[in-house]
């Protein structure tokens, strides 16, 4: 008797799919530093995620998610260090930092050990360029977001702009998409400004845009804290009343919290909670779990990142080998996440999501939409 | 013309609150000899005082000079548990010490406050500006004009009529013979920190204004440039350290105003050149310090 239950126990397991009992990720993600305000959220998401679908018996019902999880301390060679240990422990998928900096500094051990890596929220559309077949990206890329804000800007009857970017990231520089595209549009570019991330005055700027012989009716930055408010409030007192456009980066509560000056600033960010849209219930969800509001559409991304995980495995029949994975990955369309749809077939891995516009309005956000950027008008990555 | 004056008015903000900041490393390094890395951490508290009070609904009259108590009694605990212990350490010693100090800091302030920055609401006031002599100037650079005019008359007052100032600049000439003449040596010191954190508290009142919110790791920058402020002014020299942060603030102001548009991205260099030039032909700095003893081999 004892037998037959044995043999009929593995013939069960036998005609199973071959669900494996867990699935293990690694996160090296930026818990202290100066990606912490950016990937500590994005962790919050991902650990609502998967406590979802542990609650719910795993992937499929039978593959429980096992998150290993490392500081990075924001610091490049500190990455490189954690990803070759989360590679040496044997896991199926890897999480990298919100920065296409210290995501490249691993990808010399991603490419070998042949796992598929998603940055948390780094934008760059250079990431998955340089990164290879097994670098994602979990964000609308720079070059979609700045197309979204030149064709707002040129809808809106806006035909001189102005931008201030810094040279020190690849993420600071969209602004020269937006020029790119704005001139593609008939627009005219007054001119441009550069500054440094951290840079605390920007009265000079500020002085010399208010002296333009024309006034530009856009300006367009990627900057954010601390050196959004500061230009943007310099600009305001130096009388400069130009419509401000901004991006993802200054999606956070001080935008809000500016008071008149703050009024008006449009900028593009990862979604919008519509009533009964997936992040209206995620943001619930949110705060169900942690007892606060969330902050930040950072939240939902993170959670969005492990719908594609989860995804993808299901849709690699449950397997959990890293190469299967990276294919299915490669493969997905229109998973649901808390933000968007999001699909990664016929993309290098820079995945199509949507892109909000949100104006700030009594200190709060108004919707202008979530329009479809025109594909023709979208710019190259620029390497820089 | 009315740009240029426009643009040193600018200077003129910028570089007070940059010889605030490096008066209160020089405050602490004159008598000594510590390079507090730690002074950054100090506006970070003063910042999130504000931040708090700001969320308390405590109007902005009163969370000022709470702000600046908070970097007060800040700087007075930090000599207390971190200084003390290795005051007679080398100097390697105390700059390690800073470091490790401001390092713990920011380490709690990601852990227990938020990783991310936390937006503090200010006066609308301080986003307005007034038109003077043809020119518009922001309501907080006339702020923190006002104030560090304010505050280099009561150090002058503090140091030259007050009987702990007047201890300090004896300290500061040659400790052990102040120490021969009666003065308490820990009373000095802990007097140093005490003024380096109101020097602090006010530097970030207005370096919060500006920037309208407190992150975790928001000392770093301005310790750096009040350590580069007072370096070219004189490490050491009170004097020294207004002079070094104003020539910073007309450096970068003038730079990033005047420089052409395709010189612009080396503006920082070009800053820092300018910086080693000067103290190529003084290399004690603009004013030094009398009683650095600086070898030259």
């Amino acid at each position: 008797m004892k037998k037959l239950l044995t043999l009929t126990a593995i013939g069960a397991l036998l005609a199973a799919p071959s669900f494996a009992d867990t699935l293990r990720i690694g996160a090296a993600t930026a818990q202290t530093g100066g990606l912490a305000p950016y990937d500590a959220p994005v962790m919050e998401g991902i650990h609502i995620a998967i406590d979802e679908i542990n609650a719910a018996g795993g992937i499929g019902g039978t593959t429980k998610i096992e998150l290993i999880e490392k500081d990075v301390r924001s610091d490049a060679a500190q990455t490189s260090i954690a990803v070759q240990e989360l590679v040496d422990t044997g896991v199926s998928a890897l999480i990298l930092p919100c920065d296409a900096d210290p995501s490249l500094a691993a990808i010399g051990i991603v490419s070998s050990a042949e796992i598929p890596a998603i940055s948390t929220c780094a934008s760059s559309p250079t990431l998955p360029m340089i990164g290879g077949d097994y670098m994602f990206a979990n964000f609308p890329g720079d070059n979609v977001q700045a197309t979204v804000s030149a064709a707002w800007a040129q809808e809106q009857g806006h035909d001189t702009a102005y931008i201030i970017y810094s040279p020190d990231s690849q993420y600071t520089t969209m602004p020269l998409y937006f020029a790119e595209v704005f001139e593609k549009m008939g627009g005219t570019v007054l001119g441009q400004d550069t500054h440094s991330i951290g840079q605390q005055d920007f009265s000079a700027i500020a002085t010399r845009i208010a002296a333009l012989p024309e006034q530009p009716d856009v300006i367009m930055t990627s900057s954010y804290e601390p050196d959004f408010p500061s230009m943007l409030k310099a600009l305001r007192s130096a009388g400069v009343t130009s419509q401000m456009i901004g991006s993802d980066g200054i999606d956070s509560p001080t935008t809000f919290s500016l008071g008149e000056a703050g009024e008006g600033v449009v900028f593009t960010t990862a979604g919008y909670a519509e009533e009964g849209s997936p992040l209206e219930a995620f943001n619930a969800k949110y705060k169900e779990t942690t007892g606060k509001d969330s902050e930040t559409v950072f939240n939902a991304v993170g959670y969005d990142l492990i719908k594609v995980i989860e995804a993808a495995v299901l849709a690699a029949d449950g397997s959990t080998d890293p190469k299967a994975l990276r294919d299915a990955i490669a493969n997905l369309e229109n998973v649901q996440g808390a933000t968007s749809a999001i699909t990664y077939k016929g993309t290098d891995g820079m995945p199509v999501r949507q892109v909000s516009l949100i104006r700030v309005k009594d200190a709060g956000r108004e919707f202008l939409g979530s329009p479809s950027p025109d594909a023709a008008l979208i710019p190259a990555p620029r390497m820089q | 013309m009315d740009i240029f004056l426009q643009q040193t008015v600018n200077a003129l903000a910028l570089g007070g609150t940059y010889a605030l900041l490096a008066l209160g490393l020089a405050v602490v390094f004159s008598i000594m000899g510590l390079i507090n890395f730690a002074h950054g951490e100090l506006m970070t508290i003063a910042g999130y005082v504000l931040m708090y009070c700001g969320i308390a609904g405590v109007s902005f009259v009163v969370a000022v000079p709470l702000a600046l108590m908070a970097s007060v009694i800040a700087a007075v605990l930090m000599e207390r548990i971190a200084f003390r212990p290795v005051r007679n350490g080398s100097g390697a010693t105390m700059l390690v010490t800073s470091f490790a100090v401001a390092m713990i800091l920011q380490v709690l302030f990601q852990n227990l406050i938020s990783t991310r920055s936390q937006p503090v609401l200010l006066p609308a006031m301080l986003s307005d500006s007034v038109h003077i002599a043809g020119m518009v100037i922001g309501v907080n650079k006339l702020a923190a004009i006002i104030a560090t005019v304010v505050m280099l008359v009561f150090l002058d007052w503090f140091m030259k009529h007050q009987k702990t100032g007047i201890a300090m600049r004896a300290a500061a000439e040659d400790f052990a013979v102040a120490r021969l003449m009666g003065i308490r040596a820990n009373t000095v010191i802990a007097g140093a920190f005490a003024l380096s954190g109101l020097l602090a508290g006010v530097a970030a009142v207005l370096w919060v204004s500006q920037r309208a919110s407190v992150d975790p790791l928001m000392g770093f920058m301005p310790v750096l440039k009040a350590f580069i402020a007072a370096i070219l002014g004189g490490l050491g020299s009170l004097r020294g350290a207004v002079a070094g942060g104003f020539l910073l603030g007309f450096i970068e102001i003038y730079l990033s105003a005047f420089l052409p548009p395709e010189m612009q991205e080396f503006r920082e260099p070009i800053g820092l050149g300018i910086v080693v030039l000067v103290l190529l032909f003084r290399p004690n700095g603009l004013i030094p310090s009398a009683t650095l003893k600086a070898e030259k081999v």
